[in-house]
C-alpha cells in the first residue's frame, strides 16, 4: 500500500515530481520496522504502558472514543534563572534588604497571595494562573546542591547525584518504554544539540545522543537536505540522485550498509514530517523570538500524525551576574509570551490537556544582590508546569529567607526528582522507579 | 579492488594518518611510495608560511591575560577556526591527527574548562609533544591547566583528597579500565598527584603546602612519590603499552582492533621507551594496515569528514563553516562529552547526523558563499574540463579513491549531462557543484 520512495524505480518514475512528496508516507514511521523492512507500519508491543501507546498514536486512532494523548514538552532556562525575582516574597523584609537596587517593588508583582508575587513581565503566565493552568512548585533542588552549571545541569538531566550516571532520565523513559519499536519521531529535540535528559543507554557517546535516535529539529523547513538557495532549479535532481546513491550503496555491506540505511531513513524521516506537518498553520500569535519559533515547531509536531510524546526546547541568558535588571525581565516577557501562545495555539484546537509543559533551570541566584547589580550562582528555584491537565497553584514550602545555608543560598525543600516521580507516574503511568531508581513524593500537580 | 596498487595503499593511509589529501599532495606522496609516505608523515617538514600567518591571525586574541572574561568570547571562535584551519592545511598532517587522537584521549571539554586560552594552551601541548615520549606527554598533560581543572586535580589537596584524575588517569589514559589497578593504587596515586593548584592568570603551579609528602605504594611500588613518578610508573607499564596500542590499531587500522598487530606495536613501545612515533611506524607498515578486512571499515568523525572536504577541495583558509557545523555533525572539538571522549564508529550516524553531513557538503559547495572553495576554478587548475567521465573520475579518485560500483559513476556522469557535458555550461548552472555535493555526501565520503 506504501510506495518505497528510497527504491531507485519509484524514484525514476518520479524525477519531475517534487521529491518531498506528502502522499509517499502517510504511516508512522517506526525505527525498527524501517531499517530491516523498509517503510512498513508496525504493530505496538503489548508491553508499552497505555499512555505511550496513546501519545504515539492517538489521532490514528478512529475518533469517537475520548482517547487523549499525553504529550511532555520540557522547557530548559539556561543559565539559571534568578527565582526571587520571578516569584518574589514581596513581604519579606529581608528580600527587600537582600536586594537593595535589584528587589522588584511591591506595587508592580502580579500578587498570588498575600506573600508571593510574579515579576510583572510574566502578565500571560499569570492570566493562565487565574485559570488554573499553571503549577509553580517552590524551593525546588537537591541535596548538598552544587553551583557549577555544567554539574548541576547534569545532575537535573540525569536525575541523579552520581557522577558517573550517563543517561538522561527521559532517555531512561524511552528505554523503559522500549522506544526502539515506536515511531523515529516519538521524541524530538527542538534545538541544535541533544540535551543529557534524552541520552538514552545506548546512545551517550556523540554529542547527539548516538545510535539511539531521537531527532534535533530546529525547525521543520532546515530538518531536510538542504540545497543550494543559488541552484535552485537543481534542487529536485540532486535530491533525487542523493537518494539514489544512498540505497545503491547500502549493498556494499559492512560500514557502508549501515551509514546507507541511516541516510535513506534520514531521507525518509524528513518526508514523513513534512507530509505530516504541512497543513499545520498556528491559531495564536507567538512572539517573534527564537524561544516561541522552537515552541511553535513543538506545536507543529504534536499536532501533527507524527506520534510526539516528548518536546525539549532549550533557552538560555539567564546568568545574570551583572545588570540583571537589563536583562532578566526582558527573557522572562518573552518566555512568558511564548508559553502563553503555545497554549493559545492548543486550546484553539482543543488539545491543551493533552500537553504538560515543565520549565526548570539548574539552580536559582544568591539572595544577596552582587556589587555588579547582579546575582550570584545560588540553589533552590521555583520550578513551573503549565497545561490544562494541571491541578493549578503553588506546591512545596516557600524556602525561608532567614534560614539561608552557609553561602548565604536558600534551602530547597522539594527534590526536583519528586516532580519528575510526579510526571512519570501521573502522566505517563509509568512506574517512576524503573527510570528514577527510586520513589520521591508525589506532588500531586496532576489530576 | 581495495589495495591493488601502492597509489590506493597511500589513499588509504592519508584518509587515515592525516585528514584525506588535495590532487597535488598525493601525487608528491605517491612519488614517494609507501615506505617513504611513511617516513615524511613521522617526520614531517615544517609547516608553511601561508598557513603559519593566517593561525597568527586567528590567534591574536590569545594576547593578554589568559583567564578574561571580555576576551574568551572572542577567542572561542577563534579556538575552533585555528585548530580546523591547521587540519585542513597542514603539511604535517599525522601530528595534527595525533593531536586529535589525543584530544579525544585526554579529552578535556571547554563547558567546564570555560577558557578558551586555556583550551588551547593544551592544544599546543599535544601538538608539541604528539610523536614524542607518551611519558612526557602523559606529565604535561598531568600539569595541563586545562586538565587540573576538568578533572579536578587543581583541588586535591594532602587534607582533602581528589580522586577524579588519579581513576582517569589509570582508567582512560594508560592502564584501561579493569587492567590490573586497584581502588588503593588509586588512593594512593591521588596523594602523589596533590599540590597542583591554578593561579589568577591561569597557570599551573605547585605548592609543597598542599602536597603529600609520605610514602605512597603504587602498583606494589613503594616511595615518596611525586606526580612524576606516577607517571614515570605508568607510562613504563606494560599494560599502558598494551591499552595505548590497543587503541591506536582501533583508531589508524580495523575499529574492531587487530589482538596480533596490537601486540607487536606493544612490543616497539615497550622497547623504546614509549616512543609515540616508532609504536606509529609498526602500525602504519603493518601488513594489516592494507587488508582488506581494514579497507572502508572506519566510519569518519564529523571533524574528518568537514576538515577532509576542505582539504581535497582546496578551500580558503580560514572558514567558520566548521564551527558553525559541529555540532549539528555530532562533534565540535574541544567539547567531548565525557573524559572517555567519543564513542566515535556507529554513534557518528544517526538521520540527525546524516543530514547535517549531506548539509555541510551543501555548504560546502554551494556556488555564492564566501569561504567556500571555487570549484570550477579547482577542475581548470587541474585540466580536468574535457568530459563528464574525465570530471567525474578525477572527483571519485580524490574523494572515495575512484572505487566505486559503475552505476554509482553512471549515474555522476549522467548527471553532469552525460554526452551533452559542457564545462562551463555546468560550472554556470550548478550541476559540477551538485555533482561534486553528490560525491561528497554519499555513503563512501563518509567511510575511510
Amino acid at each position: 500500500m506504501l510506495t518505497n520512495p528510497l527504491h531507485p524505480e519509484t524514484v525514476n518514475k518520479r524525477i519531475d515530481e517534487p521529491v518531498e512528496d506528502a502522499r509517499i508516507l502517510t504511516a508512522p514511521l517506526t525505527r525498527r520496522g524501517f531499517i530491516t523492512k523498509g517503510i512498513a507500519v508496525v504493530g505496538i508491543g503489548s508491553a508499552l504502558p497505555a499512555a505511550f501507546v496513546r501519545s504515539a498514536f492517538a489521532e490514528g486512532v478512529p475518533t469517537g472514543t475520548a482517547t487523549k494523548r499525553r504529550v511532555l514538552v520540557v522547557l530548559q532556562l539556561g543559565g539559571a534563572n534568578d527565582g526571587l525575582n520571578t516569584v518574589a516574597p514581596y513581604t519579606e523584609g529581608a528580600y527587600y534588604d537582600a536586594r537593595p537596587r535589584l528587589a522588584l517593588k511591591a506595587e508592580n508583582l502580579l500578587k498570588l497571595n498575600d506573600r508571593l508575587g510574579l515579576a510583572p513581565e510574566l502578565a500571560s503566565i499569570k492570566a493562565m494562573y487565574d485559570r488554573g493552568q499553571v503549577a509553580i512548585v517552590q524551593g525546588v533542588g537537591y541535596p548538598q546542591p552544587n553551583r557549577s552549571h555544567f554539574r548541576s545541569m547534569e545532575i537535573w538531566h540525569t536525575a541523579s547525584l552520581r557522577e558517573d550516571e550517563e543517561t538522561g532520565w527521559l532517555g531512561r523513559l524511552l528505554d523503559a518504554t522500549h522506544y526502539e519499536q515506536q515511531t523515529v519521531w516519538r521524541a524530538a529535540n527542538v534545538g541544535v544539540e541533544i540535551p543529557e535528559s534524552l541520552r538514552t543507554a545506548e546512545g551517550h557517546g556523540s554529542s547527539l545522543g548516538g545510535s539511539t535516535f531521537v531527532p534535533s529539529i530546529t525547525s521543520v523547513g532546515s530538518y531536510a537536505l538542504q540545497m543550494d538557495s543559488a541552484a535552485r532549479n537543481q534542487a529536485t535532481r540532486r535530491t533525487t540522485d542523493w537518494v539514489r546513491l544512498y540505497a545503491e550503496q547500502a549493498a556494499l555491506g559492512g560500514a557502508l550498509a549501515f551509514v546507507s540505511k541511516a541516510g535513506s531513513e534520514a531521507y525518509a524521516s524528513t518526508v514523513q514530517l513534512r507530509g505530516a506537518t504541512s497543513t499545520y498553520q498556528p491559531r495564536a500569535t507567538y512572539p517573534n523570538n527564537a524561544f516561541a519559533t522552537a515552541l511553535k515547531t513543538s506545536a507543529q509536531l504534536i499536532t501533527s500524525n507524527l506520534g510526539t510524546g516528548i518536546c525539549y526546547v532549550t533557552t538560555g541568558g539567564f546568568d545574570t551576574h551583572s545588570g540583571q535588571a537589563g536583562t532578566q525581565p526582558t527573557l522572562l516577557r518573552a518566555v512568558s509570551d511564548s508559553v502563553a501562545a503555545f497554549y493559545a495555539d492548543l486550546a484553539a484546537r482543543g488539545i491543551d490537556s493533552e500537553v504538560t509543559t515543565m520549565m526548570w533551570t539548574e539552580f536559582g541566584r544568591r539572595v544577596r544582590e552582587n556589587g555588579s547589580a547582579g546575582t550570584d550562582h545560588g540553589t533552590a528555584t521555583p520550578l513551573f508546569l503549565f497545561g490544562g491537565a494541571v491541578k493549578g497553584g503553588l506546591y512545596g514550602e516557600t524556602p525561608s529567607l532567614r534560614n539561608l545555608d552557609e553561602n548565604g543560598d536558600l534551602k530547597f525543600n522539594t527534590d526536583f526528582r519528586s516532580v519528575y516521580s510526579t510526571l512519570l507516574e501521573r502522566w505517563f503511568k509509568t512506574d517512576p522507579k524503573d527510570v528514577l531508581g527510586a520513589s520521591y513524593r508525589d506532588l500531586g500537580f496532576l489530576a | 579492488m581495495a589495495f591493488h596498487t601502492s597509489r590506493a595503499k597511500i589513499q588509504h593511509l592519508l584518509r587515515r594518518a592525516g585528514f584525506g589529501y588535495n590532487a597535488s599532495e598525493l601525487e608528491e606522496y605517491v612519488a614517494l611510495g609507501l615506505a617513504g609516505t611513511v617516513d615524511r608523515l613521522l617526520d614531517p617538514p615544517a609547516e608553511g608560511v601561508a598557513l603559519q600567518a593566517v593561525v597568527e591571525r586567528i590567534l591574536a586574541p590569545f594576547a593578554g591575560p589568559a583567564l578574561d572574561r571580555e576576551l574568551d568570547r572572542e577567542r572561542r571562535t577563534a579556538l575552533y577556526r585555528a585548530w580546523y584551519v591547521r587540519m585542513a592545511a597542514t603539511r604535517r598532517p599525522l601530528v595534527e591527527r595525533m593531536t586529535y587522537f589525543w584530544h579525544d584521549h585526554f579529552a578535556t571539554s571547554i563547558s567546564k574548562v570555560t577558557y578558551a586560552s586555556l583550551m588551547q594552551t593544551q592544544n599546543d601541548t599535544l601538538r608539541r609533544l604528539a610523536l614524542g615520549s607518551f611519558e612526557e606527554l602523559l606529565l604535561a598533560v598531568t600539569r595541563d591547566p586545562a586538565m587540573l581543572l576538568f578533572l579536578d586535580n587543581r583541588t586535591n589537596s594532602r587534607t582533602r583528597p581528589n580522586e577524579n584524575y588519579a581513576r582517569e588517569l589509570m582508567e582512560l589514559h594508560t592502564l584501561g579500565e579493569g587492567n590490573g589497578y586497584t581502588e588503593t593504587d588509586i588512593k594512593e596515586a591521588a596523594r602523589a598527584l596533590t599540590g597542583w593548584r591554578l593561579t589568577e592568570t591561569g597557570a599551573a603551579v605547585f605548592r609543597h603546602t598542599e602536597h603529600d609528602p609520605g610514602t605512597k605504594t603504587v602498583l606494589g611500588k613503594t616511595g615518596l612519590f611525586s606526580d612524576a613518578d606516577v607517571v614515570r610508573l605508568l607510562a613504563s607499564h606494560r599494560g599502558t603499552a598494551r591499552y595505548l596500542s590497543d587503541k591506536l590499531v582501533r583508531f589508524f587500522v580495523r575499529p574492531d582492533g587487530h589482538a596480533g598487530l596490537a601486540e607487536r606495536a606493544a612490543d616497539t613501545y615497550m622497547a623504546t621507551n614509549g616512543s609515540i612515533r616508532q609504536v606509529l611506524r609498526t602500525i602504519l607498515l603493518a601488513p594489516e594496515m592494507y587488508e582488506p578486512a581494514a579497507y572502508r571499515s572506519i566510519i569518519k568523525s564529523p571533524t574528518e569528514v568537514m576538515v577532509g572536504l576542505r582539504r581535497a577541495l582546496e578551500a580558503p583558509l580560514d572558514s567558520r563553516a566548521e564551527t558553525d557545523s559541529g555540532r549539528a555533525l555530532g562533534q565540535l572539538i574541544y567539547d567531548p562529552p565525557s573524559p572517555a571522549g567519543w564513542t566515535g564508529g556507529g554513534d557518528w550516524i544517526n538521520a540527525t547526523t546524516v543530514l547535517a553531513r549531506a548539509n555541510y557538503a551543501t555548504r560546502i559547495t554551494a556556488m555564492r558563499a564566501d569561504a567556500n572553495p571555487d570549484i570550477p576554478a579547482l577542475y581548470r587548475r587541474y585540466r580536468v574540463t574535457g568530459s563528464a567521465a574525465a570530471v567525474v573520475d578525477w572527483t571519485l579518485d580524490l574523494l572515495v579513491a575512484g572505487d566505486v560500483k559503475d552505476d554509482t559513476r553512471d549515474l555522476l556522469i549522467d548527471h553532469l549531462g552525460g554526452m551533452h557535458f559542457d564545462f562551463e555550461a555546468a560550472a554556470r548552472d550548478g550541476r559540477l557543484h551538485g555533482m561534486v555535493y553528490l560525491v561528497a555526501s554519499m555513503p563512501l565520503y563518509q567511510v575511510a
